[in-house]
């Protein structure tokens, strides 16, 4: 597209030391059917493009959505105009960029069937069945289906010479179905997070028996029994459970913004802080964490980064010790290194990118190990699945969680189900309580499409996974 | 933008039965710093067009955000396609018909035209006054201006600008972290000599923490953290869910569900306060009473619910909680001790059917006894269930402007619900 040349011609006539420019267009088809009433169904285009010029050691980022030759060079100049004034400030706090090479690339989410191409019709059709299934239980008093589909087409350019044509799409269904019986009224979820895939995975997920299964579940939540006072128990978390408590407890504190106090106005800190690299330990020998934005269907896995940095995967926390952050190419070089980890992205065209947590995941365990092994496994204990409230620290220390569904563990079995249940844990001591992860073939993927972060703020995405695992002596118990 | 246009090509160019078309546009810029320099740094406008279309009750709608006619044509099919294909809603609502729309004053000229060179000397002043107390300092400097037009084939028309400037400042000196912000529709009243005044004299209080394990104690809780609890609890007091019997406010319209102190509205008489002529369904603000002295008297209602259960359709356009005389040295004397809450983060739904949520404190904590401040503490972490703090209200202090959509006054509450500690 002639805008990118004549783009970053400008900048870098204007004096730009480094810009690049993003054009993206963004299609979102949203779907939510509740009750059998479509209370919204909306296509939204956001398409524009943002530029990015760097220039003594500062940034000036400007959008715009209007297509021609003198919009694009109005925005080059804005932008270049407001690196100058952020330079101003930056005089003796110049940000740098770690090194990268040029990349003339493409890069597509592999998919069998185009989700944007199925008809409406059929799309609202397997919903409203689905609605209806969860309905013809006697005590389901909402029935709600939910279902986005994304899709980013974007072409990016840097003065490096980096070409990029990148087009990145996901798939999110989510039930629910609600129950309320004597006073009380629970929900249970069928949500295993998006995946970058096409409409191929909603035909292989059997979503009629997904809701048979969470009405079914909401109406035993409903009636189960609470847990009664907090006290130290095991915890068997599974995987659509656990993805969000490693979403929160290491995906956040290893982002490198946050280490170096860039998001400390809004988001937060982190307590990994740089000097515990390579000897802090962060959780037991058995906890390895990868860093990965190549892994297959992984909502992080673009190609490339917004910095134009090939994804790529790396240990976060090896045996158990913090390894490495997630970085992008300005704030790697604020502890030294000389590379980034390509982990810069944007949601939109009009949000300058921001250092996001890659696509992270727990390696399975090593020794054969399945979930009912592990259970038989356990005296006293609950099995977690789903998620369900969460809360952390601005430091990333202290948190607690609840979940979706919930079984006490009676002497390696299943005893009874469980409501409103709720542990209370902290950074290192969670993630060295685990003594047990289940091997590779349990190990399932966990998408979070709705990452909120930065100022302003923006809602990223990325995979999470793991095989069910194991925490000790952990506090349990019922809310208030 | 041109919005004659728009609507013209909607007007001459749907086939739709009804149509509703949203029209908004914002111009922004924003400086975001942090640790002393500037890290982000955004210009630009942003414009989005949505327009729903129903054939009989089919419905569908499409946004975008350019505005030139193959875009527009673009609009105009997607919502039609997508209405033709959609089954027949059995919870319909035709699209909003003329109404009165009240007077509001939300645009200010000098906010509008605040130029970013000024934007960018607050914030290096601001990093020159951390420097001179050997700390760091990290926010967003921000100002908007947005223009937003609503108007249904039934005859509904509206319009609405408004204007904003924010400036939040967390300062961070060795191991002490405290913030402050200004949130407002006009720039004028902003005092950086002020704020930051009132910033340095926080991050000095907080010096010397001491380990306070969790427990019910007596909170000074600042508009700054109510703010965010009310912000739940109004969520959660939407009538539906409540008829549908999935909050605690089922059954409880009309009765005294709250603490006697504790009254919320929604208002178009308080000039500091950002107020909507009309919310997205095309319904006109009024006044409106959502607690009054402890009586749940109105719950937020869409229009096909208001229809189903005989009620009128309302939304929360903005937060009033009116407040009392008590400043906090007063309400230090009121109980033997206790802790006075700068802000709270992290706030998540536990129980929603008992409305109980969970949080952190943040931002400063400090202990208090025999009416006196003794020191800082560690942040904590709570489980409340917000209706619940209003009944244990001892003492409101004056409304301060929380935000631009929030006037909130301090509040002292009896035996607020820690439950855990952190180390920081």
């Amino acid at each position: 597209m002639k805008y990118l040349d004549l783009a970053m011609n400008a900048a870098s006539s204007l004096g730009a030391e480094y810009a690049d420019i993003r054009i993206q267009k963004t299609t979102d088809q949203v779907i939510y059917l509740q009750n059998l009433s479509l209370k919204h169904t909306n296509t939204e285009v956001m398409h524009g493009y943002g530029i990015r010029v760097f220039k003594d050691g500062a940034w000036g980022f400007a959008h715009s959505s209007v297509f021609s030759d003198a919009a694009v060079l109005a925005t080059v100049q804005k932008a270049v105009d407001i690196a100058a004034l952020s330079a101003t400030v930056n005089k003796n706090k110049k940000l740098r960029l770690a090194p990268e090479r040029s990349y003339i690339a493409t890069y597509k989410t592999p998919v069998q069937i185009e989700s944007l191409d199925v008809p409406l019709q059929e799309k609202v059709e397997l919903m409203m069945e689905v609605n209806r299934t969860m309905m013809s239980y006697e005590g389901i008093k909402q029935a709600v289906f939910y279902l986005v589909i994304h899709k980013d087409e974007k072409l990016f350019a840097s003065t490096l010479g980096t070409r990029l044509d990148l087009t990145n799409q996901f798939i999110d269904p989510m039930i629910i179905a609600t129950a309320v019986h004597e006073g009380d009224s629970q929900s249970r979820t069928f949500d295993e997070g998006g995946r970058a895939v096409g409409w191929e995975w909603i035909l292989s997920l059997d979503l009629i028996e997904k809701a048979r299964q969470i009405a079914q579940e909401a109406l035993i939540k409903v009636k189960a029994e609470t847990m009664g006072p907090e006290a130290r128990h095991s915890l068997i978390l599974d995987p659509n459970h656990l993805g969000l408590t490693m979403h929160e407890s290491v995906g956040h504190p290893t982002e490198l913004d946050r280490v170096l106090g860039w998001e400390a106005d809004y988001a937060g800190i982190s307590f990994a802080t740089p000097e515990k690299l390579k000897n802090y330990r962060y959780g037991s020998e058995i906890v390895n964490f990868m860093g990965d934005n190549t892994l297959p269907e992984g909502l992080a896995t673009h190609g490339f980064d917004d910095d134009g940095v090939p994804g790529q995967k790396w240990h976060i926390i090896k045996d158990g010790i913090l390894n490495e952050y997630g970085s992008t190419r300005d704030t790697a070089m604020e502890i030294g290194l000389d590379y980034s980890r390509g982990c810069n992205r944007a949601t939109y065209y009009y949000d300058q990118p921001i250092n996001r947590i890659p696509n992270l995941y727990l390696m399975p365990g090593t020794k054969p190990l399945t979930p009912a092994e592990l259970i038989a496994d356990t005296e006293d204990g609950v099995y977690i699945q789903g998620r369900g409230s969460f809360s952390i620290d601005q430091h990333r220390v202290n948190f607690q969680f609840g979940g979706d569904f919930f079984w006490e563990i009676k002497n390696g079995k299943l005893s009874r189900p469980l409501k409103k249940v709720i542990y209370k844990s902290c950074n290192p001591e969670f993630w060295n309580s685990c003594d047990a992860i289940c091997d590779e073939r349990f190990w399932r993927p966990f998408g979070v499409v709705n990452c909120g972060k930065g100022q302003p703020s923006q809602s990223a995405r990325m995979t999470h996974g793991s095989a069910p695992a194991r925490f000790r002596n952990i506090r349990v118990g019922g809310s208030q | 933008m041109n919005i004659e246009k728009i609507a013209q090509y909607i007007k001459q160019n749907a086939t739709a039965d009804d149509y509703s078309l949203n029209i908004s546009n914002w111009d922004s810029h924003q400086t975001r710093f942090a640790q002393n320099g500037i890290t982000q740094h955004i210009a630009g406008e942003k414009l989005d067009i949505t327009l729903s279309v129903s054939f009989g009750t089919k419905t569908g709608s499409c946004t975008i955000n350019q505005d030139d006619e193959a875009s527009l044509a673009f609009l105009l099919k997607t919502a039609e396609d997508m209405a033709r294909l959609a089954p027949e809603d059995p919870e319909f609502m035709p699209s909003a018909t003329a109404a009165v729309l009240p007077k509001v004053d939300n645009c200010d000229q000098e906010t509008r035209e605040l130029p970013a060179k000024q934007m960018v000397e607050i914030v290096q002043t601001a990093i020159d006054k951390a420097k001179a107390i050997d700390a760091t300092v990290s926010g967003m400097t921000e100002r908007h201006y947005g223009e937003s037009y609503m108007l249904t084939k039934n005859g509904f028309v509206g319009s609405n600008c408004s204007t904003n400037f924010a400036h939040s400042m967390t300062l961070k000196k060795g191991s002490v972290e405290t913030k402050v912000d200004y949130d407002a529709k006009r720039f004028a009243p902003f005092s950086l000599e002020n704020d930051f005044a009132r910033l340095a004299a926080q991050a000095a209080a907080l010096e010397g923490m001491q380990v306070f394990e969790p427990q019910k104690i007596a909170v000074i809780l600042r508009p700054g953290a109510l703010q965010e609890l009310m912000w739940f609890m109004g969520w959660m007091m939407n009538r539906r869910q409540s008829d549908d019997g999935f909050t605690p406010f089922t059954d409880q319209l009309g009765k005294p569900f709250f603490g006697p102190k504790f009254s919320w509205y929604s208002t178009l008489l308080r000039p500091e306060l950002n107020s909507t002529p009309y919310n997205h369904e095309g319904i006109a603000s009024v006044e409106i009473p959502w607690v009054e002295k402890g009586v749940l008297k109105t719950m937020p209602t869409n229009r096909y619910w208001a229809k189903k259960v005989g009620s009128t359709p309302s939304s929360t356009y903005n937060v009033y909680i009116p407040g009392g005389e008590s400043s906090e040295e007063e309400m230090m004397q009121m109980v033997p001790r206790g802790l006075i809450i700068n802000r709270f983060w992290y706030i998540r739904t536990v129980d929603a059917k008992a409305g109980e949520l969970t949080g952190m404190t943040r931002d400063g904590v400090l202990y208090f006894e025999d009416g006196k401040i003794k020191h800082a503490v560690n942040n904590l972490r709570f489980n409340e269930i917000p209706h619940d703090v209003t009944r244990r209200i001892l003492a409101l202090g004056a409304n301060e402007l929380a935000s631009s959509h929030a006037s909130i006054p301090t509040m002292l509450i009896d035996g607020f619900n820690f439950v855990d500690k952190t180390s920081f």
